[in-house]
């Protein structure tokens, strides 16, 4: 499958990654809300982080905010970028010309 | 290799995304503004109810204030998220909305009862235009609101003032609080 990003490709790490990029540049989304936006279970949405952030696409923070731990992904320069191409050929395929 | 459909259904995948992300952001940086002007129109109709003759100068204070507010949370808010919620254009909007309200209230010779389903409806009309954009929470938001306003105008007599701060007040808060979940 050249051209379509392995990484980016799988649905679940698609919705992670879509729900970042529709943020400002810098901004990031809780945990707790990508896994409500993303429908996915703990344990799976944090494998997937964990897939997307060693791949460098996204920035995990993890902070206390009172007393509560609170996990904050960002889409990294990189991650967007690779997003972006991502998106680029998946239009490419639809208008009929093939990946390079 | 996906071939077209597949390719598709991604696209619609990512654009239902960013649709829910864009709106659970947008839900977010109202509610803040949601939440402070339930507080007050919740005081206003309490302290109107206690004490009626000065209903006009609690209303005119609550407007202040609510507008001083305004801007407070939209400094908090552009503080944390980089978007500001009230500006320059929305306090003009604001006190433009505000005098095509005033002055329909002097030909109208409006009662105080009239008065305070106006000015409720009236701002739930915004409420619920704005939502026809911006998301579904202002709309139910909006017309339930009216509804229930209508409803205190026609049955909870004696009674309005607080029917107002629960439905209008609480109401308002309620709805911020459900948008910041959302």
């Amino acid at each position: 499958m050249t051209g379509l990003d392995d990484i980016i490709h799988q649905p679940l790490r698609l919705r992670i990654m879509a729900a970042l990029n529709a943020l400002p540049p810098g901004t990031g989304l809780e945990f707790a809300k990508l896994k409500k936006l993303t429908g996915a279970t703990d344990g799976n949405l944090g494998a997937h982080i964990e897939t997307l952030s060693k791949a460098g696409y996204v920035a995990v923070d993890k902070a206390f905010v009172g007393k509560k731990p609170q996990t904050t992904v960002t889409a990294t320069a990189a991650g967007r970028g690779a997003f972006a191409r991502h998106v680029a050929m998946l239009q490419e395929i639809i208008a009929g010309q093939p990946p390079e | 290799m996906i071939d077209s459909q597949q390719a598709s259904e991604a696209l619609a995948d990512i654009r239902e995304i960013a649709r829910r992300v864009r709106q659970s952001r947008i839900y977010n940086l109202a509610s803040l503004l949601m939440i402070m002007w339930g507080a007050l129109v919740f005081i206003a109709n309490a302290a109107s109810f206690g004490w009626p003759r000065h209903a006009g100068y609690i209303w005119i204070a609550v407007n202040v204030v609510g507008l001083a507010g305004s801007f407070v949370v939209s400094a908090f808010t552009h503080s944390r998220t980089g978007v500001r919620t009230f500006d320059l254009r929305t306090l003009m909007a604001f006190l433009l909305f505000f005098a095509f309200g005033l002055a329909t209230c002097m030909l109208a010779h409006f009662g105080p009862r009239e008065l305070g389903v106006f000015w409720a409806i009236y701002f739930m009309l915004f409420y619920t235009i704005a939502g026809l954009w911006v998301g579904l929470a202002f709309v139910v938001i909006g017309v339930g609101i009216s509804a229930l306003t209508l409803i205190g105008y026609f049955l909870a007599g004696n009674w309005f003032e607080p029917w107002m701060a629960i439905v209008n007040g609480g109401g308002l808060v309620l709805g911020g609080l459900w948008m910041r979940r959302e």
